[in-house]
């Protein structure tokens, strides 16, 4: 908190009463985005304990890339500063892995793991994601129904993310549910206790996987982080938990929430499906990064001024907490002409999604494979898939993750192509194992081989 | 038409290599990105423009 100071009153004088974890913000995000674009894209809102909010895609790349003024910090300790890193209000007594630290330290953890999250590293896996994608939709092409939240959109990434970390691809549940059930949950609802348990058991496994990888080392990003130098130290055992904890929580939800409202859309305009799927190798691309701008399922992140500046015409003092609105920049109408429509061919697409600056998502390539490679598989599989509206569940509050809960369809069935979910997870684990995919792209280069059973 | 790419702003969100990739090659451990030659191959100016205006770090500089 800061004190106050004479000429802050000047300082502050745009000021915008801004709470993104009310329950009315979702339905009202495009009105309070205007608002806040054409009277304040630097405002001040009084709201937990203060902050600043940018909004303005050019105030946003302003503010976002000056890494010397800008500290992802979380000291809860008060051994530094004091910082109270990326989430706005601070909810977490413990920090976050890298994205709640500065460099150098960031810097180390990120090429400790560039290696296995590359686009050459990533590209190794589609075989393995297309094999899990289908495995997931046979469960359910018989039956004409699915929920593509439960049934597709949840498995892939979570299975994707376990196999390149190192940890066992049948476990993908025990990690699933928690992580969702963490955002989604209000901290007074009764269900609370058990996503608490929930994450506990999920913690305990990391811990548990961590020790076992230090004594029978197998290849992975566990591995990785136990042979790392991280300002010229291991990390701790807690430090590669809360580094695994940040890889999953990154990586489940947000690429469960893109495609779950990407399928929405598509669902809601047959005529954009129907293109989509007939376009496709000319507009995979553009509509993946279209509904990356418009779905922004991480909106944004706090930040701590570092140091006193003057940036995008505003004076910021030091400990004073930021907002950078990733979702609201990408609604700039001066970068995104017609920026409330989805333009699966829009041109010129650099949106803020996947973060701006030095803590650019580093899993931002296994986002994109992931989500293009489940969007494909429906597109081929269940073409006519009709949505339930009713039955539709939206996350109610949208402050943390923009996501969805449930997503059920209903569509023309069709034949299983291989072997169910649980027996294709095991020809996985055992390609994996055997051809070593976690390791880095360093070491190996190829494309998973995976003998696909047809039927 | 000249092309570089400012490997102070690159970080790596492979937009333009999607977009132009005769253009651009990506490093194979953080996927950042290097202009294959610093002269455009005639016929790829568009790409190119495309490509620089799609980078979110504006790290794309043509001349």
């Amino acid at each position: 908190m800061t004190v106050e100071e004479p000429g802050d009153a000047a300082r502050k004088a745009s000021s915008y009463h801004f709470d993104r974890h009310a329950a009315d913000y979702r339905g009202r995000f495009a009105e309070v985005t205007k608002e806040l674009h054409t009277q304040c894209p630097v405002a001040w809102s009084d709201t937990y304990g203060g902050h600043w909010v940018v909004s303005g895609y050019q105030e946003v790349f302003d503010i976002a890339r000056r890494a010397d003024v800008l500290s992802n910090d979380h000291d809860p300790n008060g051994e530094r500063r004091g910082y109270q890193g990326i989430s706005i209000p601070q909810n977490s007594p413990t920090q976050s892995g890298f994205i709640e630290m500065d460099p150098p330290e960031q810097r180390h953890y990120r090429q400790a793991l560039n290696p296995y999250l590359s686009p050459a590293a990533v590209a190794r896996w589609k075989p393995v994601a297309e094999e899990v994608a289908r495995a997931s939709i046979d469960e359910k092409i018989e039956s004409g129904s699915i929920d593509f939240v439960d049934d597709l959109a949840n498995i892939v990434p979570a299975v994707l993310t376990l196999a390149m970390i190192g940890l066992p691809l049948r476990d993908w549940q025990i990690y699933c549910e928690p992580t969702h059930a963490l955002v989604y949950t209000p901290p007074e609802a009764p269900d609370r206790a058990r996503v608490i348990d929930q994450t506990m058991h999920m913690m305990g496994r990391l811990y548990a996987a961590t020790a076992e990888v230090r004594r029978f080392p197998r290849p992975g990003m566990i591995d990785a982080l136990i042979n790392a130098e991280i300002n010229g130290k291991a990390p701790t055992d807690d430090d590669i938990a809360g580094t695994l904890l940040l890889l999953i929580t990154g990586g489940f939800d947000t690429t469960t929430a893109l495609t779950a409202h990407s399928l929405e859309y598509l669902g809601k305009h047959p005529d954009e499906r129907e293109r989509l799927g007939r376009e496709r190798f000319a507009l995979l691309d553009s509509a993946t990064e279209e509904f990356l701008r418009f779905y922004t399922p991480a909106p944004g992140d706090g930040r701590t001024i570092s140091a006193d500046c003057e940036i995008a015409g505003t004076r910021l003092k030091e400990g004073e907490r930021l907002w950078l609105s990733w979702a609201m920049a990408n609604r700039d109408p001066g970068v995104f002409p017609e920026p409330d429509s989805i333009d699966l061919a829009r041109p010129g697409n650099r949106h803020t999604s996947f973060g701006l600056g030095i803590h650019r998502c580093i899993g931002s390539n296994v986002a994109r494979m992931t989500f293009k490679t489940m969007l494909t598989a429906v597109l081929d599989r269940m073409p006519d898939y009709v949505v339930d509206p009713a039955r539709t569940v939206h996350y109610e509050t949208i402050g943390v993750i923009q996501g969805m809960r449930h997503l059920p369809a209903t569509f023309t069935p069709g034949r299983p192509r291989g072997k169910g979910l649980n027996e294709t997870l095991d020809d996985l684990q055992r390609a994996s194992d055997e051809q070593r995919l976690a390791e880095p792209v360093t070491v190996r280069r190829h494309r998973a081989q995976i003998d696909t059973a047809a039927s | 038409m000249k092309i570089r790419v400012d490997p102070e702003r690159c970080q790596g969100h492979t937009l333009c290599s999607m977009l132009a990739p005769s253009l651009f090659e990506l490093d194979e451990i953080d996927g950042h990105s290097r202009a294959v030659s610093d002269e455009v191959p005639a016929g790829q100016e568009a790409d190119a423009r495309g490509a620089a205006a799609s980078c979110p770090e504006q790290a794309i500089f043509l001349s």
